[in-house]
């Protein structure tokens, strides 16, 4: 193997004279690198959005919900939950009276709204959905200081307080000490059959639910669990036990060792529901489109490895002379198949190893939040080493200053375009990261130019100056991403987009695409291995 | 002098779809240890051609050729690249020397392939491992040894030449092989190149085949045979 590494690694770095990484090697490598590179950022923003939205969900989300199939109400609660809690991996269960009732606003004549109430038992339900941190005022269901001054203020009959969640307050345009009024249920009037007679109960409003979900806070509201057992006739019984796992990834697994302990009587017909089937179709959506992504993404890479492909097969014929020389040497067919493999598994490897090194570090970027340089300075490292690069290349002033020109034009378009993008209004945007793209190619374009004029001597001194300054640039440019400025923050219940590395994807990717460029070696190689040697001499 | 190859009643012939082109029409010629023969003849006449096959780059059609008895148009393609790689030495028209390689390299490289056999170099191989040490001795030989390092590109035309011809010895061969190895430089140079070709057959008793136009390398070859209509003109 030893001497194919040796031709290998020359075809690798240089034409003709002693030099650095030839510039078709870096193109490829670029190629490949950029498509690993993008599966892995786009991944991280996937999982990210996914384990915040959990996180978030979860956070005021019980993992277990256990009741009967018909919602009926069960008696003997105190021992079920303390039986549940007894089960290994729980960490509380807490008794609920959960239903939906018709609300309206005192003095108004009509039903306003139909929302999801729970009777709670605060200090419990603290433990399971963390109630009390969600809570803006006051959840003393009893005593609250607003409950006292409405009874005496109205003299009327008040069964407690309530906490309403805060857009829900909103919409029926509810403050503190409002009475609301919950509509139970409906009796046939004795004097009038066929009418019904609403029975209505009063609530104080203490409390406002903010836990920024617009799941939770636009439906639901929360009375003590007493109040709940009495206005449903329903003493001692509840209708739920809403339970919190020390691991809320185990919950369909441990449903049933719940049901079982809860030990429900032969007639009662217990059911459970975990948070991942009530958002079921939250996340199947993501998985979906990760799914979607990573299809489109290999595809990234098998076009990253098609250029591999085809820059292989171009040395093949650049070098054919060289192949019929070395068989006539007597190199073997694999001999030669070696060396163009090698070639193209290198660059397949470099390109991965880069592009995995650049996704990481975007990946770190986006998700470090550290004051950054001013992006002049990054506009002022691009120019100075383009231009030392153009200037030690071609020795020429002239060349020089028509560059630097070029770079200033960059420069001060970047420097109208930054605060622009803060603005985003999208066709502006889109003509924007055009220009810059075109900018950006002509740029490449001379920078290649140059690159191959510059000496050898310079190239590894401009590769690491080069690298670095990539480094420095994206270190001032990219920043977490803030949702809340785009106006998302509500939508994704988050504040700044989330980024998490699932380092199995990326030894998975890694994996994949130097597979992928792996095979794409083997057919311009055994197409090399295949010249006859006098054909290939003789080749012009 | 000891017969080192034996061509017997060799043809070779090329198609084209269904037309047949006779080039070589039944060739006898013996080859001695350690002599330099010169083969001439008008071009197109199948020098270059009689030269692959006894190069075993090529396969002939008809007869045999045979390398100290051993009749190597029995050979599988394997044995065939082992054996060009043990027992030949080519030299061409055009240098054919690797682009990305420096001299040193270029020279070492058959050196090189050869050591990529490890199982025969441990069972009584009766050369060095080092094809750089071969390759500097060599290029020293020929008067090179300031120009080690250098590309093919920094080379002139004599200078690549003398290099392909020390590229062709490393791996002491049976025979080398020369198609016009002057065909391409010019009339001084060209007897530089000769007078180290003279010099290493004197030195190593190396064995040449040479394929010319040019009379005065004929001039200094031991023996000379002209190819004429295919076959070898007494
Ligand atoms: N691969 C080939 N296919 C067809 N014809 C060939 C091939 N190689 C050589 N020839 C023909 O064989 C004849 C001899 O060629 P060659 O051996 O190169 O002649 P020389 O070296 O004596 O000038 C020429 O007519 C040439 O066209
Ligand atoms: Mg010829």
């Amino acid at each position: 193997m030893k001497f194919e590494w040796f031709v290998a690694s020359r075809y690798l770095l240089s034409r003709r004279k002693q030099s650095f990484i030839s510039i078709i090697s870096i193109i490829s490598i670029v190629g490949v690198g950029l498509g690993v590179a993008t599966v892995i950022l786009v991944i991280a923003v996937l999982d990210g959005v996914e384990h915040g939205l959990k996180e978030r969900f979860l956070a005021n989300e019980a993992h277990i919900v256990l009741r009967l199939i018909d919602n009926g109400f069960y008696s003997d609660y105190e021992n079920k939950i303390e039986a549940i809690e007894d089960v290994e991996g729980v960490v509380a269960a807490s008794p609920v009276v959960y239903s939906q009732l018709a609300v309206f606003r005192e003095g108004s004549k009509q039903i306003e709204d139909v929302i999801l109430i729970k009777g709670i038992v605060p200090e419990v339900e603290d433990k399971v959905t963390s109630f009390t941190k969600f809570v803006n005022g006051s959840y003393d269901f009893q005593n609250d200081d607003l409950i006292k001054q409405a009874r005496f203020l109205n003299d009327e009959t008040i069964t407690g307080g309530i906490v309403l969640g805060s857009r829900l307050a909103q919409r029926l345009t509810v403050a503190k000490g409002d009475v609301l009024k919950l509509v139970v249920n409906m009796t046939e009037d004795q004097l009038n059959p066929g009418a019904y007679i609403p029975l209505i109960r009063n609530f104080v409003v203490i409390g406002f639910y903010e836990s920024e979900l617009t799941v939770y806070d636009d439906h639901i509201a929360y009375i003590d669990l007493k109040a709940a057992q009495k206005i449903y006739n329903e003493v001692g019984r509840v209708n739920s036990i809403f339970i919190r796992l020390e691991n809320a990834e185990f919950a369909p697994k441990m449903s049933e060792e719940i049901e079982e302990a809860a030990q429900f009587s032969v007639l009662d017909m217990p059911t459970t529901r975990t948070w991942m089937e009530k958002y079921a179709p939250l996340f199947s959506a993501l998985e979906l489109e990760k799914i979607a992504t990573v299809i489109i993404e290999a595809l990234i890479i098998l076009v990253a490895a098609f250029n591999i492909a085809s820059t292989l097969i171009m040395t093949v014929m650049e070098k054919t002379r060289d192949v019929g020389m070395l068989r006539t040497l007597g190199a073997s067919r694999g001999h030669i198949m070696g060396i163009f493999m090698i070639k193209g598994s290198v660059i397949g490897m470099l390109g991965t190893l880069a592009g995995t090194t650049l996704g990481l570090y975007i990946c770190w970027l986006l998700s470090t939040n550290v004051m950054r340089p001013s992006p002049w300075i990054a506009n002022a490292c691009i120019g100075i080493l383009s231009c030392s690069v153009i200037g030690i290349a071609y020795r020429r002033i002239g060349t020089v200053s028509v560059t630097f020109i070029i770079f200033a034009t960059i420069f001060s378009i970047n420097m109208f375009i930054t605060p622009f993008l803060v603005l985003s209004s999208t066709m502006r945007t889109v003509l924007i990261i055009l220009g810059v793209i075109a900018l950006v190619i002509f740029w490449i374009i001379v920078l290649i130019k140059s690159w191959q004029k510059l000496s050898s001597i310079w190239k590894p001194t401009f590769f690491a100056l080069g690298l670095l300054a990539i480094g420095f640039i994206l270190f001032c440019y990219v920043k977490p991403i803030s949702l809340e400025e785009l106006g998302l923050s509500a939508i994704y219940q988050m504040n700044q987009l989330p980024i998490k590395v699932n380092w199995f994807f990326v030894g998975f990717i890694n994996a994949l695409s130097f597979a992928i460029c792996w095979l794409a070696t083997i057919y311009p190689a055994w197409q090399a291995s295949n010249l006859k040697p006098i054909e290939a001499l003789q080749y012009e | 002098m000891d017969k080192l190859i034996r061509i017997d009643n060799l043809h070779k012939s090329f198609y084209d779809g269904d037309t047949e082109l006779k080039v070589l029409k039944g060739v006898n010629l013996d080859i001695h240890q350690a002599e330099v023969l010169a083969i001439m003849g008008a071009s197109g006449v199948g020098k270059s051609t009689l030269l692959h096959i006894i190069g075993t780059l090529d396969r002939p059609t008809e007869g045999n050729i045979f390398y100290e008895d051993e009749d190597i148009t029995a050979f599988s393609e394997r044995e065939l690249t082992r054996f060009r790689n043990d027992a030949i030495g080519f030299v061409f028209q055009f240098h054919q020397l690797l682009p990305e390689f420096t001299a040193l390299e270029n020279v070492a490289m058959s050196g090189l392939i050869r050591n990529t056999r490890k199982v025969e170099n441990k069972n009584g191989n009766r050369y060095s491992s080092d094809a750089y040490e071969k390759a500097e001795i060599l290029l020293e030989s020929v008067g090179l040894s300031e120009r080690l390092g250098h590309f093919p590109s920094q080379l002139s035309g004599g200078e690549r030449q003398r290099v392909a011809i020390a590229r062709a010895l490393v791996n002491q061969p049976k025979v080398v092989l020369a198609d016009e190895p002057t065909g391409n430089i010019d009339d001084k140079t060209s007897e530089a190149v000769l007078d180290v070709l003279q010099d290493i057959n004197e030195r190593l008793k190396q064995t040449f085949i040479i394929v010319t136009h040019d009379s005065r390398l004929s001039e200094r070859a031991n023996r000379t045979v002209h190819l004429v209509d295919g076959k070898i003109a007494d």
